[in-house]
């Protein structure tokens, strides 16, 4: 059974954001696996992969939100993971992207980023939006300049990250709002 | 929300039901102890919490996983104990894991047991695997009481494999005959 995390669905031009379902592991994992995944934290062991698709989907059942399983629509693929992230110790509320290579280079990530951005603003109430980024991370931080969102300086995940350099990007929900409007 | 979907079960003394968020700060304060050791511990609560949100993804979107086990009496968390099997498992388990000031209770052998008929009777699961360090005393004393064996040293998946193990455990059909002896 391929069972899916509660939660809601949203639609963009291109792409469907829905919560995570068993199906995604696979696809997941071969990206948590893969040198391309090295700007969040990868390459990790298959187990880790599991793990952190899981962990999202436990975000979903417990608190009501987590990051979104992106899906191309034009093919039906699953493409990626973008939403908000808050776990325990994070040094804001943020909102996420991880697109596979073979669908990036097409404004997936600024496209799924908005919409989660329109999201945590109006149905969560957040009140500011952080990214952490890699300061060698060039392609997010184009996608963070994109929404708007500027370099805050250097931050500090906490375990099991503590060790990943990470520049606190972000923009309030008012000037996020602004943008919008 | 706030509980991960799935069914509750209860025993004598204790009620296993699906992960909770209001289970944290128990859990984060099991994982920073040193009795954790043979569970993946002492963890950060920051990483504990990772350990939680997994377990209730695993309940969302595989159908099972480790239940959260509440003392009745007093309606304390003791522990997280029950079906297991992420990604690349040497086997289908039931694991267990009991915060220390309830050693030695039989929590342990109590909630195991439930899980097993869990396992066999709703996941239908064929066989029962416990892994086991081979300096953990005391959880080889609960397989045994299960009525399981120490099968084979084992491996753990990677980032694990490191760490050596022993897998216990027995067929389901052994488990219907230990069933009976472990409830006369």
């Amino acid at each position: 059974m391929n069972r899916r995390a509660p939660g809601p669905t949203l639609e963009t031009e291109r792409l469907i954001l829905r919560p995570p379902e068993l199906a995604d592991v696979a696809p997941w994992m071969a990206f948590m696996g893969s040198e391309a995944s090295a700007n969040i934290g990868g390459p990790v062991p298959a187990l880790r992969g599991w793990s952190s698709l899981m962990f999202g989907a436990g975000d979903w059942a417990l608190r009501g939100y987590g990051m979104f399983s992106v899906v191309e629509k034009a093919s039906g693929d699953w493409i990626g993971r973008v939403g908000p992230v808050h776990y325990e110790g994070w040094p804001g509320t943020e909102i996420g992207w991880a697109i596979i290579p073979i669908a990036q280079g097409k404004g997936y990530s600024v496209e799924a980023a908005a919409a989660c951005m329109d999201w945590v603003v109006d149905v969560l109430g957040w009140t500011d939006i952080i990214h952490t980024i890699r300061p060698d991370n060039f392609i997010s931080q184009k996608v963070a300049k994109r929404l708007g969102s500027v370099n805050q300086g250097l931050g500090k995940l906490p375990p099991p990250h503590e060790d990943l350099t990470v520049d606190i990007w972000g923009q309030s929900a008012a000037d996020w709002r602004a943008r919008r409007a | 929300m706030s509980q991960a979907p799935g069914p509750t079960l209860e025993t004598e003394r204790l009620i296993l039901r699906p992960t909770a968020l209001e289970d944290f700060d128990a859990w984060a304060q099991f994982m920073a102890h040193d009795a954790s050791r043979f569970v993946g511990g002492p963890i950060p609560r920051s990483t504990a919490w990772r350990g939680l949100m997994t377990m209730a993804g695993s309940w969302t979107l595989e159908g099972f996983a480790m239940f959260s086990v509440i003392e009745k009496s007093s309606g304390r968390w003791v522990g997280r104990i029950g079906p297991w099997r992420p990604h690349g498992w040497p086997g289908t388990e039931v694991g267990w894991g009991v915060i220390p000031e309830c050693h030695g209770s039989g929590y342990a052998t109590e909630a195991a047991a439930a899980s097993m008929d869990f396992a066999v009777d709703v996941l239908g699961w064929t066989d029962i695997i416990h892994c086991i360090d081979p300096e953990n005393t005391p959880s080889e004393r609960v397989a045994q009481r299960l009525g399981s064996t120490n099968l084979r040293p084992g491996k753990m998946p990677p980032p694990f494999d490191e760490h050596s193990i022993n897998i216990w455990g027995q067929s389901a059909a052994q488990w219907r005959q230990n069933r009976q002896r472990l409830a006369r």
